[in-house]
């Protein structure tokens, strides 16, 4: 199975916790005050409360529902209707294999992390969802173009392999990566990251380029090729 | 004590009110009102104080206002003696903010109105509600998203103002109503950033963030 991208690294700030999906599985993605990340499945061994609605307590989540707290072992530590009881090792979190790369957070459900050869001194730009499917949007993206600080003008023709979408001189210097995480048939989510060329401006027009994709991908009207 | 409010618990609206007050430190008179299923809200008394129908109410001085920004407003004039959350000398951040406030009435217009039929029954084009919801959500994930790459967390400016109180409480209910916040990242951040506040104050739906207690209680 591929390593799917679920996230900026920093929108996952240290005593954090954030939802995400991996193909079907709905999974907790959490930061301990340490910086340790773990990810897991989205339910609380206890009664099944989402785990992304808990709140991380130092090197421990706590659920939001009962108050379980689970540590960077999976293992649950404490339960607060219990306080004098050490839980047995059995009750823990179901946990997958998630690595920090590149600034983005990688899951794999299967244990065997296969990260993309990307570009070192890429920063993040931002994520967006698109309520549509992972083709519609590549057929948006190939409709459109995107003009960088420098007057070159960008168009999705350069690269594009099965997860990354790579803008520009995909040997060695792009200009902007895309990175797909696809959840379902009719969800995606996309990660994006751009060197160091770009001004804020350019940074918020690449914001802006991608709410267009989204409009087209979604509506799918034809549109004439359209410039930001 | 500085007003009197007609106060519902459970409304979004209601709640910016006592929000700001939290954060401003300020105390007041609130006047329990049976919204539902009392409809008290519609009975003659309140009709004659707000032909409009509608909560909150409040008394202020001599001025009876019906409009939650009207509030905000006053409140931000008469007790932040810093002007930071409403700079009332800066055009342009007054101006942005004013956009902001108006913006806030299309979250009660949609996300308020799906949370209406979800949570009590109310009769609502549900449908509509909801996709109207996600063009709200996303055009304030997209302000913030901007705001982020310009080193900011609010939605105008450098600090906290009104307009993040105004669009605070629909965006962080949106879950009542079935918008889950899974799928907005700076939304999630910036509803973190709110609840950090000195001074906040929840309501059902909208808890505390607990990590800022001490471990262990
Ligand atoms: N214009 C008002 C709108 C307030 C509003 O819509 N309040 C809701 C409660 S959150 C209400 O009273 N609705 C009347 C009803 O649903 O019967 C404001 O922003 O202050
Ligand atoms: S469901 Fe998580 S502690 Fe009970």
């Amino acid at each position: 199975m591929v390593t799917e991208p679920v996230g900026l690294s920093n929108n996952l700030p240290i005593k954090r916790v954030m939802p995400a999906r991996v193909g079907d599985t709905d999974i907790a993605v959490w930061r301990s005050a340490s910086g340790v990340v773990s990810a897991w499945l989205n339910r609380c061994p206890h009664r099944g409360m989402r785990l992304s609605h808990g709140f991380v307590r130092g090197e421990s989540l706590a659920c939001l529902y009962h108050g379980w707290q689970y540590g960077c072992d999976n293992k649950c530590k404490y339960i607060p209707a219990h306080p004098a009881l050490e839980p047995p090792t059995t009750i823990q979190t179901m946990a997958y294999t998630v690595v920090e790369k590149h600034g983005v957070l990688w899951v794999s459900l299967d244990g065997t992390p296969e990260i993309p050869a990307l570009f070192e001194k890429l920063q993040p730009v931002r994520s967006i969802s698109f309520n549509c499917s992972n083709e519609d949007v590549l057929s948006a993206l190939a409709e459109t173009t995107l003009t960088c600080d420098d007057g070159q003008v960008l168009s999705a023709s350069d690269m594009q392999s099965q997860n990354i979408l790579i803008l520009d001189n995909p040997q060695n210097k792009p200009k902007l990566a895309v990175l797909f995480q696809k959840s379902s048939a009719a969800n995606v989510t996309a990660h994006l990251l751009a060197d160091n060329s770009w001004s804020i401006d350019g940074l918020i027009r690449i914001s802006r380029w991608c709410e267009l994709v989204r409009r087209r991908a979604e509506i799918k009207i034809p549109d004439n090729r359209r410039n930001l | 004590m500085s007003f009197k409010l007609y106060n519902y618990v459970l409304s979004g609206n209601c709640y910016k009110v006592r929000l700001f007050a939290g954060v401003l430190g300020i105390n007041y008179d609130s006047i329990a009102v049976d919204f539902h299923p009392g409809q008290e809200h519609k009975s003659d008394d309140l009709m004659q104080l707000n032909p409009a129908g509608t909560l909150p109410i409040m008394i202020a001085d001599d001025l009876v206002l019906t409009e939650t920004s009207a509030m905000l407003i006053w409140m931000a004039s008469k007790f932040d003696s810093d002007n930071t959350w409403w700079p009332a000398t800066d055009a342009a951040k007054t101006a942005a903010i004013v956009q902001w406030l108006g913006f806030s009435s299309d979250l009660t217009s949609t996300i308020g109105e799906a949370r209406l039929h979800t949570m009590l029954n109310r009769d609502v084009k549900i449908e509509k509600a909801l996709a109207d919801g996600i063009v709200a959500l996303r055009r304030i994930e997209a302000q913030l998203t901007e705001q982020g790459l310009r080193g900011g967390a609010w939605l105008v400016g450098e600090s906290p103002t009104i307009a993040d109180i105004a669009c605070f409480p629909y965006v962080a209910l949106a879950p009542d109503a079935g918008l889950e916040h899974d799928d907005y990242p700076a939304i999630r951040n910036w509803l973190y950033a709110i609840r950090s506040l000195s001074g906040f104050v929840t309501m059902p739906g909208i808890h505390e963030v607990h990590e800022l207690r001490n471990e262990g209680d």
